[in-house]
């Protein structure tokens, strides 16, 4: 039996193995395929409703003139968003050689993956002919009829599309050394699934030497990448002359919130996947303090967009823009706005507190709060504005019908059911990258990086 | 004639794997290959070898990504001359986006492709000295060289700090 390693040195690269592989080796059991099949009821629910809707049209939902857009977009928007913090931690912190991305990247780039895929669904839920999706796309046809690459929604098309390949091969290209690893571990079915999943990885001097260049470039790639999704998005409305929408400011100011929800839902997965899967001695409150301080300086990055936005409402004296922006304080979506700003603007600043940033029960009740408050900052923005257009008389405010609110948690239900599956079946914490800053990890195990 | 062996020798930490690799070139003696379970810069910087020509190709392939999303657009457009908007047929900036795009579309998935080419990946066979646990916690230096010559590689890489040694035959 091989000595005990010195604590000053503890953890170990083997010990490191262990708590990860630990995580996903071992056989799941009921009360796990419980939590599967009931996420994956909330799907079957939201797919029979989606069903419904193809056969009997839009007319199941609550959209009605002038609000065309409302939850599935919302919807949209909110899931893109989600996924940035995924790139934000997994590329731009890499390239920043950022000490604390190694414990959670992972994780977060994961969520990128099934949150834009859960993206890529809301706009053809939105569709009235979702048969006729691929009309987005430029394909040569008898008709000569091309996509209209001056419209936003075609540069959507292209952005999502992008961000989802490559966020799925920069997350598949990390998992590489960490699946050769589980291989060696693992018997059965496992070590054939892992086997194929790794390519025959052996960690050679120069596959080490390729892969470091081609992740680098993958990194480089997807920073300007993840930029510029979320500002194609916020162009979808900036680009449109509505008051509410027709702003300068959207791109940043959604970039902002994109990461500012994005590393929330970090924390809202994290904190019981880390006491579920006993990462303890990987996932430390090093780590959780460092995401809580992104999630507070994003928080103070949009709580300036939106005393901006109000501010530019008022200045440009136009009183058509002013009436937009006094009907979102003060109209009928009003309560929406407020708790927008409470969970936003309000409830992040206790975040300045040390104490409440290592606090992992408060983290998650703040992280929660983050996550509502930012879907309703994307319903107030689409919905609202277009229920109080140019022209009051046709004023209309939308309410969502059943269709629309089962259909929404069918998508936190996939989200969610797909982000658990991976959790328990592949790396969840890079292996590698943990080995890497093992000096910091020690550290961090210590507390000598936050107390 | 001499018999050609393979040692190969396990290390704990990076370091000293760096120094084996630094000590056996210096030696001048045969053939080394060396696994690890994480990149290290102190190994790659020891083997001296170029940065990889995969950046190359990633620069090929987002030139190429921007000339398609020129000629997707642009041809598109000339292809049903519709003015909308009192716009130009050939509106430039919105078509920057989706150059953009495919530039990085491109450029990150040969990134991928040229390292799955280089690195010989899928590999079905175990390269020649591969342990399982140079995918976990150890370091590997594998040597190949002529049988007169392991019992100096030998000495080398014990004076270095390896952890253990094997030798077989290549």
């Amino acid at each position: 039996m091989a000595a005990a390693l010195p604590q000053e040195v503890a953890p170990s690269f083997d010990e490191v193995d262990r708590h990860v592989l630990q995580a996903f080796m071992e056989t799941p059991g009921l009360a796990y395929w419980a939590w599967i099949g009931f996420c994956f009821t909330l799907v079957g629910i939201g797919v029979a409703l989606w069903t419904r809707q193809i056969y009997e049209g839009l007319g199941v939902t609550g959209l009605r003139q002038p609000v065309m857009w409302a939850v599935y977009i919302t919807n949209f928007v909110f899931w893109v968003g989600i996924a940035h913090s995924g790139t934000l931690i997994s590329a731009i912190l890499y390239l920043f050689r950022t000490r604390w991305r190694t414990g959670v990247y992972r994780a977060a780039e994961t969520m990128t993956l099934f949150a834009v895929l859960t993206a890529g669904l809301c706009p053809l839920m939105h569709l009235g002919r979702v048969w006729f999706f691929y009309w987005l796309l430029p394909y040569p046809n008898e008709r000569y009829l091309q996509p209209d690459f001056r419209s936003p929604l075609v540069w959507d098309a292209f952005a999502v599309s992008t961000y989802l390949t490559i966020s799925a091969l920069f997350l598949f290209m990390g998992l590489i050394p960490d699946v050769a690893n589980a291989r060696e571990h693992a018997r059965g079915w496992r070590r054939i699934f892992y086997a194929i999943l790794s390519l025959g990885w052996q960690g050679t001097d120069s596959q080490w030497r390729h892969f470091s260049m081609a992740y680098l470039l993958m990194a480089g790639l997807a920073t300007p990448l993840v930029l510029s999704v979320h500002s194609v998005v916020s162009w979808d409305f900036a680009m449109a002359q509505l008051p509410g929408w027709h702003s300068t400011i959207f791109a940043p100011y959604f970039v902002a919130g994109a990461i500012f929800s994005g590393v929330a839902m970090v924390i809202t997965l994290l904190v019981p996947m880390r006491r579920l899967l006993h990462l303890e001695d990987v996932v430390t409150p090093w780590h959780f303090d460092n995401l809580a301080k992104v999630v507070l300086l994003t928080s103070l990055i949009v709580t300036y967009s939106y005393i901006t936005e109000s501010f530019m409402a008022w200045y440009t004296g136009d009183p058509i823009e002013r009436m937009t922006f006094q009907m979102r304080y003060f109209g009928p979506y009003g309560w929406l706005f407020w708790l927008m700003c409470f969970c936003n603007c309000i409830a992040p600043l206790a975040l300045f507190s040390p104490r409440i940033r290592l606090n992992l029960k408060a983290l998650w009740v703040i992280s929660i709060f983050v996550n509502i408050g930012m879907w309703t900052e994307r319903f107030v923005i689409i919905a609202g504005s277009l229920a109080t257009n140019f022209e009051p008389s046709q004023w209309s405010f939308f309410g969502p019908s059943i269709t629309e609110i089962m259909i929404t948690v069918g998508t936190f239900g996939w989200f969610v059911g797909l982000f658990s599956l991976f959790a328990r079946f592949l790396p969840i914490v890079s292996m590698t990258e943990l080995k890497e800053g093992i000096g910091w990890l020690r550290q961090a195990l210590r507390g000598q990086l936050y107390e | 004639m001499s018999e050609t062996v393979e040692l190969a020798a396990s290390f704990v930490a990076e370091e000293t794997c760096a120094h084996a690799i630094e000590a056996l070139r210096e030696a001048h003696v045969g053939q080394s290959r060396i696994f690890s379970p994480m990149p290290c810069h102190k190994i790659q910087h020891a083997i001296g070898l170029p940065p990889s020509p995969v950046r190359a190709y990633v620069l090929g392939a987002g030139i190429s990504g921007v000339i398609t999303g020129l000629l997707i657009t642009i041809g598109t457009s000339w292809e049903w001359n519709l003015v909308a908007g009192g716009k130009p047929i050939v509106s430039w900036p919105p078509f920057i986006i989706i150059c953009f795009e495919l530039m990085i579309l491109f450029g990150g998935t040969t990134a991928l492709l040229t390292f799955m080419l280089m690195a010989r990946v899928p590999a079905f066979e175990p390269t020649a000295g591969y342990r399982s646990r140079f995918s976990g916690d150890r370091f590997g230096v594998v040597v190949v060289c002529d049988e007169q010559q392991a019992d100096m590689v030998e000495t080398i890489l014990k004076q270095v700090g390896a952890e253990e040694i094997m030798r077989d035959a290549a």
